[in-house]
């Protein structure tokens, strides 16, 4: 018996880690949503981390598009350089704030529309993988988050939490192929689910007969118990009805742009 | 001391993969370093060490990837695992035997996360991937080669510096 284990110990070995990791993964499948210990561990070991490259990005563009560019320029053009540069950097300066006031007074605007009360975070990172779409912001359970509040911003929705450490938390964004939200087309009130598709959505389970015009804006329908009702996710940007079958094929654009989030809204749950 | 040196390493690729490249790489696409850092345990490793070294980068990578914890921690695995079994009938000499590694690592990390995904319920993942999935083989070969170029170029330079496995790659990728 010892020597077969012996003889076969390496198959054994690669057979035992491979179950070994298909079981933890099947529990970790079965135990549903909500954050492990370890993963609240790594999230909270690299929250300073990601914070600390996050300003020191900022500042290395912001030295880069200020000064570097100027640093070997002749002597006699030094005075008007520097004043140049004076000026250009209060110009780039007052242009970040006017861009930041006008994001701000957006999401000022839209936190008075909402009727619940909400948290404003800063996004610091984004997926590690290229197939995943999900974003951390530099908010936790200790600001009030939990998993499965809505995350906005003054286009429409964003995502929902679905990590929470106590410094920062993950977000689900509604093109990752995983999301789901129950939506409706605002003109003709159809029902569907908005989908994720990487870059875009589907509205599943929309009725062939149903009128659904390209262009027509889609909002939550507020009956899947994670957002509110009449939140923007789009628009309608193709739609495919086919002779036979009970749906139609609806692609949706994303009212928000992924690409350029920076400030978003975190929908907190009314107290009892 | 080799092993605390991995999960450095493992820790700074997740750091640039979630904090840096976003800034830099269009869209969502970006260089799998982790899976470049899974390829080389498999080149230089042995299977019981290098196989749990393997799975702990893959579920460092879940938390920040995706909502599935232990996904890429099994990807990784079945990855260290083909890359261990099969580099010993390749020529080690050859100077593209950890890119095509990488090129073969990376389809079969998709293919693990189209079968995984499926019984997650993980949506229609494999869409994306199908639609990604060549400029992601092409970006990681690409970064795979110019860490190995780097590196060897390193190693050369401080002749003191140890690489585990570099003294046997440094020839091939020298210009």
């Amino acid at each position: 018996m010892l020597e077969l284990l012996r003889r076969f110990r390496r198959p054994i070995l690669v057979f035992a880690l491979i179950l070994a990791a298909l079981l933890l993964y099947s529990a970790n499948l079965r135990r549903g949503g909500g954050s492990t210990f370890f993963e609240r561990s790594v999230l909270g070991l690299t929250s300073p981390l990601h914070k600390l490259i996050d300003v020191a990005c900022k500042g290395a563009a912001d030295t880069w598009n200020h000064y570097l560019w100027l640093i070997e320029t002749e002597e006699e053009n030094e005075r008007l350089l520097k004043q140049n540069r004076w000026l250009q950097n209060e110009l780039a300066e007052v242009d970040e704030t006017r861009l930041e006031n006008e994001r701000l007074r957006k999401l000022l605007d839209f936190k008075e529309e909402v009727q619940l009360p909400t948290l404003p975070a800063q996004v610091i990172s984004e997926d590690a993988s290229s197939w995943f779409r999900t974003v951390i912001i530099d908010k936790g359970s200790e600001d009030g988050l939990e998993e499965g509040m809505p995350v906005v911003v003054a286009e429409g929705v964003v995502g929902r939490t679905v990590r929470v450490a106590p410094h920062q938390s993950t977000v689900l964004l509604v093109t990752d192929a995983s999301s789901a939200v129950a939506s409706l087309v605002q003109s003709s009130r159809t029902r569907g689910v908005c989908r994720g598709q990487g870059a875009e959505l589907t509205l599943d389970f929309a009725l062939r007969l149903a009128e659904i015009k390209v262009g027509d804006r889609i909002v939550t329908s507020g009956t899947g118990g994670v957002f509110p009702k009449g939140l923007v996710i789009g628009s309608v940007r193709q739609v495919v009805k086919k002779e036979y079958g009970l749906f139609q094929s609806v692609s949706v654009e994303p009212s928000v742009d992924f690409s350029r989030l920076e400030e978003v809204l975190v929908l907190l749950r009314e107290g009892p | 001391m080799r092993w605390f040196f991995y999960f450095l390493v493992g820790l700074i690729c997740l750091m640039v993969q979630t904090a840096i490249f976003p800034r830099f790489f269009p869209v969502h696409l970006k260089p799998d370093l982790l899976l470049i850092l899974v390829v080389y345990l498999g080149v230089n490793e042995q299977y019981g060490r290098g196989g749990i070294a393997a799975y702990f980068l893959g579920i460092l990578l879940d938390v920040y990837a995706g909502t599935f914890m232990g996904m890429y921690g099994m990807a990784f695995l079945v990855i260290f695992f083909v890359v261990r079994g099969t580099v010993s009938f390749f020529n080690s000499e050859n100077p593209f035997l950890l890119l095509f590694m990488v090129f073969c690592g990376t389809l079969l990390e998709t293919a693990m996360l189209i079968l995984l995904g499926g019984l997650a319920k993980a949506g229609d993942v494999w869409l994306v991937i199908a639609r990604w999935i060549l400029p992601q083989v092409l970006l990681n070969v690409l970064v795979a080669y110019i860490i190995m170029f780097m590196l060897t170029r390193l190693q050369r330079r401080l002749p003191r510096l140890v690489i585990p496995g570099l003294s046997r790659l440094n020839e091939n990728y020298e210009s």
